[in-house]
């Protein structure tokens, strides 16, 4: 028996709009069905769909055509209020820019990913918050602003705020792609074990030696995205 | 965490530019509120600290200098006319009362206001009430022999220090003829808080040339007819003679509340540009805050926030600040009239009351609300359309 799929996208395609009247197709995907509380690293150069992918699949961007399920709902039939509302409660997203908000503690920045979902009890946000920091090794830096956080406790922070609802999938762009080498292996490694520890079902896109050797599976871009190898460019208008 | 919350949070995170924003709507509004009370009050200055008397007879010239300098001491005194006027309108059949008035210098700053005991009298017509904190009233001395004697108005007397049985001048040639202080009013709330009250006959002897008048002079009467259908003979018998005019007091009012009217509507028009600017100023403000924060916007709607919470968010931080500003306008705008009234009460007769809270204040704070809301309205737009994926790549 297989198991179960977290994510299934099926002929998703994925185009901009150019200035002249045509298009420009970046994505597409004919088949990519991620199994449940798995690890898998999407990787590829850069500007070959990666961050479109992940995107379409956090609901945050439309696909032109094709469908997209995640937790065995389609995401794209959805209205867009109740997409944010099922992105809030289903899904974590890691920047690789960690998009800490500025003004909130590490703290608040967790709680707050709790407010928009109201999948933890409002008395308990804060200790929850609390707890997953302490988890990620910031018990001491709860009521820190990002400007007072090393970049590496920056994106410990966002890790932390992925999981805050406790969502079963976790997406994560280049999350160490700006830190150095040595920081990276520390929250990389840091990042695996609580997804693998929380049996969350990880897409990363990483290059890190330590997620490609962690990895359930490790999808090329190359050979998923059909626009990228070629067989779709662009299209002029009629 | 709420939207109040967040909305609280971004405007302390950025507390510099909060602030200047609330303190920019306070001052719009502050300006707005003291001036509302002070015209307001100066209104109702003028038209408590009016004289109940129907008609002011006094020399030729400006009829509202005329009022102004006996009523309000608030002008130069006019030119003087002759005691006998006083005497016959006294016993003009017509008249129920006649009270003379002679506006001199000043101690201090508080003007000399030489009249008769008529003046203090309590009439079942009379509205203004004057009674004595402490000591008593001059009396009615012959001209021949002045007491010298001294009433002080309620402020006269607190700015002054004076107390009962002090004796008082101003200048050298004042010294031979001192004042005693024999009485203090109890505040009346209007001009002769601010007077320093002599008989006639102390006025003349102090002054010089008053002293050597055969025919004593005075500034101007005070003339309250038996019955109102007498008022316009006596008004106009007193306006065809070369030496006297006589002054409806409240028809002086409605030429100074006509000259304040072309004041306030150009005051309006400096209000409402302010106003203008001050949305204008809000709006840039909260428009380029939101620019500057696409990405945070972006960072929370991939977090599950609603297009409408973030336009929310928006809205309230506008609504936020304007109530701040507001509230901190409507009391500011308190202490101006207050300094303003100070200040006229200081250099002025007229006594305004600007602490006045009706319903006034809980319109103008919910209009604040409502427009600085407003000006958030656009921001709060661009909050809303802010397209994620665009403003989630990353940072170079």
């Amino acid at each position: 028996m297989s198991p179960r799929s977290a994510v299934v996208l099926r002929d998703v395609r994925k185009s901009f709009p150019l200035g002249d009247g045509g298009s420009l197709e970046v994505l597409k995907v004919e088949q990519l069905a991620l199994p449940a509380a798995s690890c898998v690293v999407l990787r590829g150069r850069s500007g070959s769909g990666k961050t479109t992918l992940l995107n379409l699949i956090a609901g945050v961007a439309l696909p032109s055509a094709g469908t997209i399920e995640v937790d065995d709902t389609d995401v794209v039939a959805l209205s867009e209020a109740r997409r944010d509302r099922f992105r809030a409660r289903h899904i974590g997203y890691v920047f690789q820019s960690f998009n800490l908000l500025a003004a909130f503690s590490a703290l608040e920045n967790v709680v707050l990913a709790m407010s928009f979902a109201d999948v933890v009890p409002k008395r308990l946000q804060r200790q929850r918050a609390g707890e997953l920091l302490a988890r990620l090794g910031l018990a001491e830096r709860l009521a820190h602003k990002p400007q007072q956080l090393s970049r590496g406790e920056q994106q410990r922070v966002a890790i932390a705020r992925a999981l805050a609802n406790n969502p079963p999938i976790i997406l994560a762009d280049e999350p160490c792609a700006s830190l150095d080498t040595a920081t990276a292996g520390e929250v990389m490694a840091a990042f695996l074990a609580v997804c693998r520890q929380d049996g969350k079902t990880l897409l990363l896109v990483s290059h890190e030696e330590a997620a490609l050797g962690d990895a359930d599976q490790v999808i090329d871009m190359a050979t998923l995205n059909l626009a990228e190898t070629g067989k779709a460019t662009t299209t002029a208008s009629p | 965490m709420t939207i109040l919350t967040i909305a609280l949070k971004y405007l302390r995170g950025r507390l510099l530019a909060s602030a200047l924003t609330a303190v920019s709507i306070a001052l719009g509004v502050g300006l707005a509120i003291a001036s509302i009370l002070i015209a307001s009050a100066i209104k109702e200055g003028f038209v408590a600290g009016a004289t109940d008397y129907n008609l002011v007879v006094g020399a030729k010239g400006s009829p509202t200098q005329l009022v102004l300098a006996v009523v309000f001491r608030m002008d130069v005194a006019t030119p003087n006319i002759e005691y006998t006027i006083y005497q016959e309108l006294k016993e003009d059949p017509r008249v129920a009362v006649a009270v003379p008035v002679m506006v001199g210098d000043a101690y201090q700053g508080f003007r000399y206001v030489a009249t008769n005991t008529a003046y203090f009298a309590a009439f079942p017509w009379r509205r203004k009430t004057y009674s004595l904190s402490s000591g008593r009233l001059f009396g009615d001395d012959p001209v021949d022999s002045p007491a010298y004697e001294a009433v002080l108005g309620a402020e006269a007397a607190s700015r002054t220090g004076l107390r009962l049985g002090d004796r008082f001048y101003e200048g050298e040639e004042m010294a031979d003829h001192p004042l005693i202080a024999v009485g203090i009013l109890r505040p009346t709330h209007s001009a002769d808080d601010r007077a320093i009250f002599i008989s006639l006959s102390s006025f003349w002897g102090m002054n010089e040339l008053a002293h050597a008048m055969v025919v004593k002079p005075l500034t101007a009467v005070l003339v309250r007819p038996k019955r109102l259908t007498d008022l316009p003979g006596l008004h106009r018998e007193h306006n065809v003679v070369p030496e006297t005019q006589a002054v409806l007091p409240s028809g002086v009012l409605l030429t100074i509340f006509n000259m304040m009217a072309v004041a306030q509507e150009a005051l309006t028009m400096i209000l409402t540009i302010v106003g203008v600017i001050v949305l204008l100023y809000v709006f840039v403000a909260l428009y380029s805050a939101t620019i500057e924060r696409r990405r945070e916007i972006a960072t929370m709607r991939a977090l599950g926030a609603r297009r409408t919470t973030v336009l929310a968010i928006v809205l309230v931080e506008s609504g936020m600040l304007a109530a701040t500003g507001g509230f901190g306008g409507i009391l500011a705008g308190h202490a101006a009239a207050y300094l303003a009234a100070t200040v006229l009460a200081q250099t002025s007769g007229l006594v305004i009351q600007p602490f006045r809270f009706d319903a006034v204040q809980p319109a103008v704070l919910t209009g604040v609300i409502l427009l600085g809301t407003l000006a958030g309205l656009l921001p709060a737009l661009l909050a809303y359309r802010t397209e994620v994926a665009e403003n989630l790549a990353p940072l170079s």
